[in-house]
Order: structure tokens, then C-alpha cells, then sequence
């Protein structure tokens, strides 16, 4: 299908985009990779009035260390992130992710700001950008704001981003070597939305959890975080049994929304098969560093 | 795509009835929602924005109403032309009764909703559905609530409501507001068909105006009677 | 109507200039301005593959690429790779390994194929079915495409070897 009329323009400053977004509102359109927006377009199931290109914003790219973080521009692809050695060394959970988005067309024009910006309940980068407890940064015609992903993520594609904003960059603590990060997601075939997705950021001394970060995608309408099964391994080692202990905590904490392929005890279950797969590969990394 | 809800709302069952048929509280509470014209006693249309994620599709749509037990319980069903993006169709059941609150006789709603979704936006946003009228449920009885029962407002106890909220038949309740609706019609069939009003939210608070409006009219007409 | 944009855009090492309406997108841009045919549309939301092109180096969906947006890169389709000889080896490969009947997937194939033999000259069997599940074909079966691509693989890894020895 072909998509609907709209105009178009490439700005050269950010106070540019500001403008056209108060002066057009939700008829305007960021475009950045447009592999969400053009497939949309393309299937005229949106029609808006402008797209406002933004990959001329030169400011907006970039991977870059700051103090305890790493930044990642908003117009970073999700190559850029995959064959990154900054991520790869300071955030390598992203690295495991990567791969697993779409295919790599897309990831060679798909972004980091994005994904992050559309929020959908399958994308991979929130559900990082949560386990991580990152931040997301904001910038409209007001000034600039940082949000937490915990707030940034609120429901079903719906983020903190207010009218007139728009999502410039996302950071994330460095890891360090008592981090052990581990991302797998579940689809029917490789590249499709994933049905269940798994992000574990946890820190350890030894073989003992200090703390576990188990971020779920496909899940909810949003990132999912399994506050309470954190709660329950933290000082623990991930032995079989306290995985197990672990798992039947996951099926009463978890309520997945069905979705058009699986219901919701089918990714219940999945979501239990990811946990139990990354907790026993989280031990096994670590047994083996003790050892 | 199955919905079902069990929501307690802050007010008696009469009141929730009368809002839950009256076109202008549906307009002011459905997300999105751009015109609800009433075209008979049983029938409405209503046009409406569905804003999902990147998918933005005008759907326009009828409403039939069935085994109707005023103040208690009905079917609808309804389907809806979202114009190149497809279409949705479905029907669903309402229930109320009454529910005592310590603050005052409030009214149980429980709902059930069948509905599919054809067409391109089935296909390419079939996956989200689910997730996507849930959202607009929530949103759409958080919307009621906040109308029908707003918090600054006491609720009024079983006996005293009985008296300015005399059932009134849904099309008696559709009189005060069938004025307006038809000149909301006219504008919005001169409105340019891809163009988005730029004041969706002034339109919005104007039908929430004119529900308050002829709701107001309805107890001071009723308190008459 | 939205107003016409000029474009600047090198095609297969052809500068080109041409006025487009906003809302084309690269694959009609490629085909009914340019009359290059290799380019095919099959899904055109950026699912099946068919219509995957080169710009500044890197594969992309050409029908989630707007035209507008290819202003002042290079942009390389199916006939400008051939053109080159990069992939010579490999789409002699496919004929060999009877990877085509229909043939409206193979463009889109040989493109994906191409940034996996730059990228990863190493990949296994396992590997390349996964890098390539982004193209559809609904005649082959796909094996004998993987096979093409593992053969070729083999193949430029055997010559490294002997050059480097």
C-alpha cells in the first residue's frame, strides 16, 4: 500500500523541531529510522499532516561514557549499539540484545530514541533500559528533563513524554565485573515481535545475588519488573532450588495480558522458561569465576 | 478479543444509567471520542480517534442496544468503519446493581465484551487489541467516574436521590441534548476528512459542558415533574 | 498536494536529480523514476525482504525508506551490485544451488547475503538462517539458499586462507 500525502522536512536545530511540533501538534511526525512510523504510514492506518525528519540533529548521536553512565544518543541504530565496543565493554546486556531485534535491515535504520519513545510492550530496549534502572533524557521547547525508566514506561504506549517533546538520548549505569547480565526473548520466529522476553541485570559477590533485576517484555502493557521475586533471591545462590523457588514465585507475582497468538497462561509459562534458563546461566558464569 | 470488568462506580444506578445512555456523557468519556449522535430509541453513532501507539484511525461506528431491563441491564452491539484501516465489530453485555457503600448506595457494573478487529489494523495491530481496549476501558470508566460521580460532590443517600433522579426513559434523557447534537454533526461533515480539529480538546469540553448542561436541565425539568 | 522536493541522490554510481513527492518511498522512487526493476515490492511494510537495497553501504527495507530521505547519499540496488562484481562468487552460487524459480525474492536475497559475507565471514549454518529469516521466499523452500550462502562462505574463507598462507 502507499501512504497518504503528508510534507516533509529535515531541520537543522532542535529549537527548529520545537516549533513545528507546537505549531502542528499531533497532526507532525518525528521521523528518525520511520521503521515503525513508515510501515504505519505505508498501511494508512495514520495520516498525519508533516513528518518532521531528525536525523540531521547531529547532537542527538553519538555513544559516549559520562562520569558513571553511558550515554546513548536517541539517533544511534540498533547496529551502532550491536557492533559498539563501548557497549560491548560498559553495557553488554545491550549487546546480548541487540541481535534479537527484528532483522538486520531494520536494525541498520530502526534507533535507540525510537524504540524507546514508541514503548511497545515486545520492544527490547525498554525492557533493558528498565532492568538497568536507566534513564531516559527528554527535551522540548521548555528545556531539557531526565526521566527514570521506571516512570518514563507508564501503560500501553504511552510514555512520560509530554506534547512537544521529544526523546534525545537514554543512559545507563557501566557495568562492572560483579555484574552479570543475561537478555533472551521467545518468538515464534526469529525477528517477529517476541511473545516473552527476559532482561536480568544482577550483582553479585561471589555466587551470592546482592541484587537481581528481572525486567520482562511481552509480558505487560509495559516493561515488567518481578519486584517481588527480586526481593526473594537477593542474598541468595542460584541453586536449582532456589531457582525453583524463584520460578513458583514468578507464576503467582506475573499477570500477563493475553496478546493475539498466546494467552495468558501460555506466557506465563514462557516467561518462567527464560527465568529458569538466565538464572541457571547466571550461576554457572559465576560458579565458573569462583571456581 | 474478550473483555470483561467489575467496576464499583460512585453513584446510584439510576444515575449510572441515565449518563451510560446519555450521548453527550459517552462523548465526553470515550477516548478519542469526536461526535455520539443519538438516531433512535435504541441506536447511535458515534464517531471516534482511536490514538494507539503510532496508529491513528477515525473509526465511525453505530450503536444498537437489546434486552434492555432499564436501570439493570443490556446488550449492545456495534460495529465500526475505521475507513482504510479496517474495521471492528463486536457486541457486549452490561449489568448493574446496587452496591452499599459506607458513603451511600453506589452501583456495581460489571461488562462483558466480545469484539473483533478486521482488516489492516487486525492484521498489523491484532497483537495489541487486547491490550489497547483495555486501555480505552480503563480510560473510559475512569472518564464516567470522574462525571458521574465526581469526588467534591456528596453522594447522595437512597432515599433522597430517588427524588430529582426519577428514572427517565433514554430518549427523554436525549431530548435536552438532540439540539446540540445535530449542529455537532453539520460541523464535523464540513470538516476536511484527514485533517485532525485542532481543538479536539475545546470540542471535548464543550460536550462535557452541555452534558453538565442538560444534565442539570433533566433534574430541574424532573424536579418539576 | 504536499510540494515537490528535489532530489539529489547517487544511484549505482549515477548522480541523480529528480523531483519526488514526499510520501514515495525509495523502492518506487528506484523503480518508476529510475526504471531499475530489480527492486521488488512484496509486503511493503518491512517484513518480507523483497525490496532491500544499499544506502551509504548499509542493507535496508527500501519501501521504509522514503526517497526524500536518501538526499545526498548513494544508494545501490541489485543491478549496481552485480554491476561491481562484489558478489559474483555468490550469485553464481545460487544458480548452482537452484536458489531461485520464481526469482522475485532473490534481489532482496542477494542484498541481505551480501552484508552477511562483509559482516560476519565467519558465520555458521545456524548463523546464516538467522541473518537471512528477514527475506521471505515462497517457492524454494529456502535451503538451497543457505546453501549458496554457506558455499560461498566456504569458498572466500578457503581463498583467505591461501592468500594469507
Amino acid at each position: 500500500m502507499k501512504s497518504p500525502q503528508f510534507d516533509y522536512c529535515k531541520p537543522a536545530s532542535l529549537d527548529e523541531v520545537f516549533t513545528l511540533l507546537a505549531q502542528h501538534g499531533d497532526d507532525a511526525r518525528i521521523l528518525a529510522g520511520g521503521q515503525t512510523l513508515m510501515a504505519t504510514l505505508n498501511m494508512r492506518l495514520s495520516e498525519p499532516v508533516l513528518l518532521i525528519d531528525i536525523t540531521g540533529l547531529k547532537a542527538m548521536r553519538g555513544i559516549r561514557v559520562q562520569g558513571d553512565r553511558l550515554y546513548i544518543g536517541a539517533l544511534t541504530t540498533h547496529t551502532d549499539i550491536e557492533s559498539s565496543a563501548l557497549v560491548a565493554q560498559h553495557a553488554p546486556l545491550l549487546a546480548q540484545a541487540a541481535p534479537h531485534i527484528a532483522h538486520r535491515a531494520i536494525r541498520n535504520s530502526g534507533t535507540w530514541g525510537g524504540s524507546i519513545a514508541y514503548g511497545d510492550p515486545a520492544a527490547e530496549w525498554p525492557c533493558c533500559l528498565s532492568a538497568l534502572d536507566g534513564t531516559v533524557h527528554l527535551q522540548g521547547a521548555k528545556g531539557a528533563r531526565k526521566v527514570s525508566a521506571t516512570d518514563f514506561f507508564q501503560d500501553l504506549y504511552t510514555t512520560a513524554l509530554q506534547p512537544g517533546e521529544i526523546v534525545v538520548g537514554a543512559d545507563v549505569p557501566l557495568a562492572s565485573t560483579v555484574d552479570w547480565v543475561g537478555f533472551d526473548e521467545l518468538a515464534r520466529r526469529h525477528g517477529d515481535y517476541a511473545v516473552a522476553g527476559l532482561a536480568v541485570a544482577a550483582r553479585f559477590e561471589r555466587t551470592l545475588v546482592q541484587r537481581v533485576n528481572l525486567s520482562f517484555l511481552g509480558i505487560g502493557a509495559i516493561p515488567i519488573r518481578a519486584r517481588r521475586t527480586e526481593a526473594l533471591l537477593a542474598g541468595k545462590t542460584l541453586d536449582a532450588g532456589t531457582i525453583e523457588i524463584a520460578v513458583a514465585s514468578l507464576k503467582a507475582e506475573l499477570d500477563p495480558l493475553p496478546d493475539l497468538t498466546h494467552h495468558a497462561g501460555t506466557k506465563r509459562h514462557l516467561a518462567t522458561v527464560l527465568a529458569r534458563r538466565l538464572l541457571q546461566a547466571a550461576h554457572a558464569s559465576r560458579s565458573a569465576i569462583a571456581a | 478479543m474478550e473483555l470483561t470488568g467489575d467496576i464499583v462506580i460512585g453513584a446510584p444506578r439510576v444515575r449510572v444509567w441515565a449518563a451510560l445512555n446519555d450521548p453527550d456523557v459517552l462523548a465526553a468519556c470515550i477516548p478519542g471520542c469526536e461526535a455520539v449522535e443519538v438516531v433512535g430509541p435504541l441506536e447511535k453513532t458515534a464517531r471516534v480517534m482511536v490514538k494507539v501507539g503510532p496508529v491513528r484511525a477515525r473509526f465511525a461506528g453505530r450503536i444498537l442496544l437489546s434486552d434492555v431491563i432499564e436501570t439493570e441491564s443490556c446488550a449492545m452491539s456495534f460495529e465500526g468503519s475505521g475507513g482504510a484501516a479496517g474495521m471492528a465489530r463486536g457486541q457486549s453485555e452490561v449489568q448493574l446493581s446496587d452496591e452499599s457503600m459506607p458513603e451511600g448506595l453506589h452501583t456495581r457494573l460489571r461488562y462483558t465484551v466480545q469484539a473483533s478487529v478486521a482488516g489492516k489494523l487486525g492484521q498489523v495491530g491484532g497483537r495489541m487489541i487486547d491490550a489497547a481496549a483495555k486501555q480505552m476501558a480503563d480510560q473510559f470508566f475512569g472518564a464516567f467516574q470522574a462525571h458521574v460521580a465526581p469526588a467534591a460532590a456528596p453522594v447522595p443517600d437512597a432515599t433522597a436521590d430517588t427524588r430529582p433522579q426519577t428514572p427517565l426513559p433514554a430518549d427523554t434523557v436525549a431530548q435536552p441534548s438532540a439540539a446540540p447534537a445535530p449542529i455537532r454533526a453539520a460541523d464535523s461533515a464540513s470538516a476536511p476528512p484527514a485533517a485532525l480539529p485542532a481543538s479536539t480538546e475545546w470540542l471535548r469540553v464543550k460536550w462535557f459542558a452541555l452534558g453538565a448542561l442538560a444534565t442539570a436541565l433533566g433534574v430541574w425539568v424532573g424536579a418539576r415533574l | 498536494m504536499a510540494p515537490l522536493h528535489t532530489l539529489h541522490v547517487e544511484v549505482n554510481g549515477q548522480l541523480q536529480q529528480c523531483s519526488v513527492q514526499p510520501r514515495q518511498h525509495l523502492v518506487d522512487f528506484i523503480r518508476n523514476d529510475l526504471g531499475l526493476k530489480g527492486s521488488h515490492l512484496g509486503c511493503e511494510h518491512g517484513v518480507c525482504g523483497a525490496c532491500t537495497v544499499e544506502v551509504d553501504g548499509r542493507i535496508v527495507r527500501g519501501c521504509l525508506t522514503l526517497a526524500v530521505q536518501t538526499q545526498g547519499c548513494k544508494v545501490r540496488t541489485i543491478e549496481g551490485l552485480s554491476h561491481d562484481g562484489d558478489v559474483r562468487d555468490l550469485q553464481e552460487a545460487f544458480i548452482r544451488h537452484n536458489a531461485l524459480q520464481c526469482g522475485f525474492c532473490t534481489p532482496g536475497m542477494v542484498m541481505a547475503a551480501k552484508e552477511l559475507l562483509e559482516v560476519k565471514p565467519d558465520a555458521s549454518r545456524e548463523e546464516v538462517r538467522e541473518w537471512m529469516s528477514g527475506n521471505f521466499c515462497r517457492c524454494t523452500g529456502y535451503h538451497a539458499i543457505v546453501d549458496a550462502i554457506c558455499d560461498t562462505l566456504a569458498e572466500r574463507a578457503r581463498k583467505g586462507q591461501k592468500v594469507g598462507a
